[in-house]
């Protein structure tokens, strides 16, 4: 039977955002679940043929390959999400600001960025195609129209959500505007960023490789659509476990670098 | 006393058709202290709102500093201070940072402001947690970091909403004392709202009780002497309960006022 929860039993945590234990527990839980995957895979392989499913040796040996030949594609991809997300970010805190201070643009953006969520994601590629000559602007365009909705609204319900109090505290110095931003609004929307960072980075990198595969002859996502057409399903499941790895390892980086910047925000454990 | 620091005359606002406040009229002397008393309810926050310049008046003329603090907000910058009922602290920001804010806003350098701050929060016996997150703090520490976040920024007029009232009998009691020694002290115009007759007596020099809707039902002024006689004590006491007792032509609904 679960134990009771009464108030008392809540207790800060200290600066931390997780406990030592549970974070020991999820990384067990994660090497668990990922040997269970490759097992299955060797059982499976022995079974069926190689262009169905390799051994993991042969897709490790895929791998091996493709990060001393391609490495290239995988820079070129990461600097292009890289690139994508922070352009989009900025676009997006941009139109979320506005949004929330500025009453008169309030219903135009508003509804611009509602309309946009709308737009299939297949739509703005195949539009980007036609608009733009180069593949890289292709991409970031479509990165950008894509991830901008999610920046503008999530910062945007951030400053609605912004404490009066605090507002009248803050106003009470009669700070200028730019002051209120910096001092108030500017820390405040910080955990909305982080929240949607966190959210849209694995939506983020599949975008990627979508528009890759469809708009350039560089990257990860040509290269697994090459794979695709030689029917080499190593490399294909080689990209895939490259791409898993680097969404686990940008969402640590930005969880590091949440917990720099939210060292403020004390967690609530239940014991 | 020198000249009046905050004057009003004939105020009336409502809202909707609740009157909260109803053609009050006072003035506050350079470095008096001058407690707003009244019943919840009574309009003593929307005054001071009107005084901090954040709502207008309906009616009537109020003058913070020579200037109407709602006409003129930008005028009274660095001029007055508040501190609130709730801490109202920036979690993101360590009690330093956050006695730090006022004076960043009106232009101090990040050195100097810190310099500042960390010396207003060893005033507020606070020395040694300059550096702890709104967390980390109680409830008593906190309001002492509010305290040293309006005094930091040396203004003329500091209003106190309520201030104390959130907190235990002992830690009020010892906050109350250390900002009434620091406001006397740093010769601050103060103008504090309260619902607690003790708190009235012990920190004012004067006293305006309130009735419902806010107008001034009772003006009393606190010689110091007074506050070491009970007999005189108990008297006042009695005197300012009959007259926030006496609410006549209190309307249903005021408390929204508030």
């Amino acid at each position: 039977m679960n134990k009771p929860v009464s108030i008392d039993s809540i207790e800060p945590s200290g600066a931390g955002f997780r406990s030592d234990r549970s974070l020991r527990h999820e990384t067990f839980a994660t090497v668990v679940v990922v040997i269970a995957l490759i097992a299955a895979m060797e059982i499976t392989s022995r079974y069926v043929p190689d262009y169905i499913m390799p051994s993991p040796l042969k897709v490790l040996e895929a791998a091996r390959k493709l990060f001393f030949q391609d490495y290239t594609h995988v820079f070129v991809t990461i600097l292009r999400l890289i690139a994508a997300v922070a352009f989009s970010m900025l676009l997006g805190i941009m139109f979320g600001v506005a949004m929330g201070m500025l009453p008169a643009v309030r219903p135009y953006l508003r509804a611009l960025v509602i309309i946009d969520t709308g737009v299939p994601a297949l739509s703005w590629m195949l539009i980007a195609i036609f608009w733009f000559k180069d593949p890289e602007t292709r991409i970031v365009f479509i990165l950008v129209v894509i991830l901008l909705p999610f920046y503008a609204l999530n910062v945007y319900e951030g400053i609605r959500a912004l404490p009066k109090d605090l507002l009248d505290m803050v106003e009470s110095f009669r700070p200028t505007r730019w002051q209120v931003m910096r001092y108030l609004v500017g820390p405040h929307i910080v955990q909305y960023i982080f929240l949607t960072t966190k959210s849209v980075i694995g939506y983020a990198i599949r975008m990627t490789i979508f528009a890759e595969l469809i708009a350039s002859a560089i990257g990860v996502g040509s290269r697994m659509g090459l794979a695709h057409s030689n029917f080499q399903i190593d490399q294909l499941l080689a990209w895939t476990f490259f791409l898993i790895a680097l969404s686990l390892s940008l969402q640590a980086a930005i969880n590091a670098v949440e917990k720099h910047f939210m060292r403020w925000r004390p967690e609530l454990e239940v014991r | 006393m020198s000249a009046a620091v905050i004057e009003l005359a004939g105020v009336r606002k409502t809202f909707g058709s609740v009157v909260a406040v109803d053609d009050i009229g006072f003035e506050v002397a350079r470095g008096e202290i001058v407690t707003l008393l009244g019943r919840t309810g009574a309009g003593k926050t929307t005054v001071l709102n009107m005084v901090m310049g954040t709502i207008p008046a309906d009616r009537g003329t109020i003058r913070v500093a020579g200037v109407d603090p709602y006409l003129h907000f930008r005028e009274l910058r660095g001029k007055l201070a508040v501190s609130f009922q709730n801490d109202r602290l920036l979690p993101w920001r360590t009690a330093v940072e956050n006695v730090e804010l006022g004076l960043l806003i009106l232009g101090r350098s990040k050195e100097e402001a810190h310099e500042i701050a960390t010396a207003w929060l060893a005033r507020v016996d606070l020395a040694g947690a300059e550096a702890k997150y709104l967390h980390e703090l109680s409830g008593g520490m906190r309001q002492r970091v509010s305290l040293a976040r309006a005094l930091a920024v040396d203004p003329e007029i500091v209003l106190l909403d309520e201030s104390f009232s959130q907190l235990d009998h002992v830690t009020s009691q010892t906050l109350r004392r250390d900002f009434t020694r620091i406001a006397r002290e740093w010769k601050k115009t103060c103008l504090l709202v309260t619902h607690r007759i003790d708190d009235a007596l012990e920190m004012a020099d004067r006293i305006l009780v309130l009735h419902v809707p806010a107008s001034v039902a009772l003006e009393l002024k606190i010689d110091p002497a007074v506050r070491a006689d009970r007999a005189a004590l108990r008297q006042m006491h009695a005197q300012i309960t009959a007259a926030m007792g006496s609410d006549e032509g209190q309307q249903p609904g005021s408390a929204a006022a508030e």
